[in-house]
């Protein structure tokens, strides 16, 4: 094992730095006592934080977030193993244009995506549908769940499904006890990242969401948007805490660096 | 007819021809290895006779029973992998079990066979371990006995140890052919190296360019090489051209196809003799080390001569010595002309 010199050392410093100063700030003025946003703050209080969960909106957006991150990220897996499957080791006419069309999501910008949406959801009269908003959310997260599992199913060996099948191993049976556990790893670290992208998600969910199926991105941009008081910092430390709780159980789970990395 | 029959089988992948009409027949309970550079079709024609790859034409029997299309999964045969191809989610026993759970044997009968299948590999010790946890030459026994718990009629092996170490690669060279004693099962090998055919098959098929150009068992092969390029696959020879009143009377005197002779002499049938007698004048060029042997190579009138002499405590020839040559009339071999030109 190679060791980093001082010099990269301390720019990995500065980029970490970099990357958790706005967050450890965030997290830090959450627990103010004052009416502003402020820092240093005087004392240490819940005050914010009681204040969050006595927002039904809140508390009601998140659940929203939760179920939507939740079915999003999971129908989206299930539309992302087949096609990685297929894209990874069959040559089939249209590969390379189903290969692009899944991952294209990523290069157009939300914006548009969410303009189009809206445009399309009017015509179809399904505006304000959380099904519809599901949807929206799967087009938009399929790519990362793609990535991962496609990743997945090129680094496995696939002489291990040809023993499997010479020993008397039948397509399900093969998919379900072979295939599947050995890209487990990138299955739930695209499920992970899908539903972090779709937890995350305000862009295309401003236009597509109604007051019913608000997610809590959404209800905490419009109330951003109306005033900047501390309870918007602690609920970015919720969502933090979230995030982190799910990140720190992957790691245990499989190994952070195993899904996003590819390490083994 | 013979347990494992091939009849001219052939595979095609687009304009390039894989495998040739290849005729095979392997009796009940011999070790056979197929022997060739890489890219001679030989993993192919595992692959067919796995059921991995679709023939393109020709026909495969086992046992009488016509198999050319039939799936992998119905043929029933042990396939060992280069990569051991273990399942990494799964324990030594859950790998070993894998194909009786498939054949829906009771949990019971399971258990025993797995623990005598472990017991012959000797990784009994290791069950509950997962394929990361073992080392190259356990994994290949793993991969031996997940093949052989199902009792297969054939045992297919994929360059079974070209992932090992020279040592380790040995000693499993003497344990697949003590387990396949002990089982008495018929078994196909593939491989590119020609010491770990001839050291433990009852036959050797050479492959070149997706044909079979010779079968024999290893020592014919090794002492009757049909080609030139057999004679330099196969161990190492000197092939030298022509004019072989000069080098002692070959057994066979005939002419190759195009009237060109070549004849091969294996570096250790040469004996070193004093200057001046001997068939053949040489000045040594340089020698090497290797433990048990030396290796000389000598300029002749003939060209260079690879001479391999055993180390048995006599001292060596230094650089620049001369030397005669001296060899058995009988053991100079006459090659016909390459069939295939790779």
């Amino acid at each position: 094992m190679s060791r980093n010199g001082p010099l990269a050392l301390g720019f990995h410093g500065l980029v970490v730095l970099f990357m958790m100063a706005p967050l450890v700030v965030v997290c830090l003025v959450a627990f103010t006592p004052e009416n502003t946003l402020s820092l240093p703050t005087q004392g240490f209080s819940l005050r914010w934080f009681r204040a969050v969960f006595e927002r039904a909106d809140f508390i009601q957006a998140f659940y929203n977030s939760l179920i939507l991150a939740f079915s999003a990220a999971t129908l989206a897996t299930l539309i992302a193993v087949p096609a990685a499957l297929a894209i990874s080791r069959y040559s089939f006419p249209g590969r390379d244009f189903f290969s692009a069309l899944f991952l294209s999501p990523i290069i157009i910008p939300h914006l548009v995506l969410g303009v189009a949406m809206l445009r399309l959801f009017a015509l179809m009269g399904v505006n304000g549908s959380f099904t519809w908003l599901m949807l929206a959310h799967v087009v938009i997260i399929t790519p990362y769940v793609l990535r991962l599992v496609l990743a997945a199913a090129i680094g496995i060996d696939r002489s291990a499904e040809q023993a499997a099948e010479s020993l008397g191993a039948g397509r399900f049976t093969l998919f379900r006890q072979i295939t599947l556990p050995m890209i487990l790893p990138g299955v739930a670290g695209g499920w992970l990242l899908a539903f972090i992208n779709s937890f995350d998600e305000v862009t295309l969910s401003i236009f597509v969401s109604s007051p019913a199926t608000q997610t809590l991105p959404v209800r905490m941009y419009v109330y951003a948007t109306e005033s900047i008081d501390p309870m918007m910092a602690a609920v970015s430390a919720l969502v933090i805490a979230l995030t982190a709780a799910t990140m720190i159980l992957l790691d245990r789970v499989y190994g952070l660096d195993r899904v996003l990395v590819g390490k083994h | 007819m013979a347990f494992l029959q091939l009849n001219a089988l052939s595979k095609r992948y687009g304009a390039v021809d894989a495998v040739v009409a290849t005729d095979l027949a392997v009796e009940k309970g011999e070790f056979v290895s197929l022997l060739g550079p890489s890219g001679c079709g030989k993993t192919t024609t595992l692959q067919m006779i796995a059921g991995f790859v679709e023939v393109t034409s020709g026909q495969i029997l086992l046992d009488g029973r016509d198999i050319t299309h039939a799936k992998p999964a119905s043929r029933g045969l042990g396939v060992v992998f280069q990569s051991y191809a273990l399942f990494p989610h799964m324990s030594v026993r859950d790998n070993v079990a894998f194909g009786l759970k498939m054949r829906k044997v009771p949990a019971a009968e399971i258990a025993s066979k797995v623990k005598t299948v472990l017991d012959l590999v000797r990784l009994a010790p290791h069950a509950e371990r997962y394929p990361r946890e073992l080392s190259g030459g356990q994994r290949q026994r793993v991969a031996l006995a997940r093949a052989l718990v199902i009792e297969p009629p054939v045992l297919l092996l994929d360059e079974p140890l070209s992932n090992l170490d020279a040592n380790l690669r040995e000693e499993m060279q003497f344990e697949i052919r003590r387990i396949q004693c002990a089982v008495g099962i018929t078994t196909l090998m593939v491989t590119h190296d020609q010491a770990e055919a001839l050291s433990i098959s009852d036959r050797v098929v050479v492959m070149e360019a997706g044909r079979v150009t010779q079968i024999d068992a290893p020592y014919t092969l090794y002492e009757h090489p049909r080609t030139r390029f057999i004679s330099d696959f196969v161990g190492k020879a000197n092939l030298l051209p022509g004019d072989y009143d000069a080098l002692g009377t070959p057994q066979v005197r005939q002419e190759s196809g195009d009237g060109e002779l070549t004849l091969s002499l294996r570096p250790e049938k040469i004996q070193l003799v004093n200057a001046g007698s001997g068939r053949l004048q040489g000045q040594v060029l340089d020698r090497f080390f290797f433990g048990s042997q030396w290796l000389y190579r000598i300029h002749t009138s003939l060209g260079e001569i690879t001479v391999v002499r055993a180390n048995d405590g006599s001292a060596p020839l230094g650089n620049g010595a001369a030397v005669g040559l001296e060899w058995p009339a009988e053991l100079l071999r006459v090659l016909a002309a390459d069939e295939v030109r790779p």
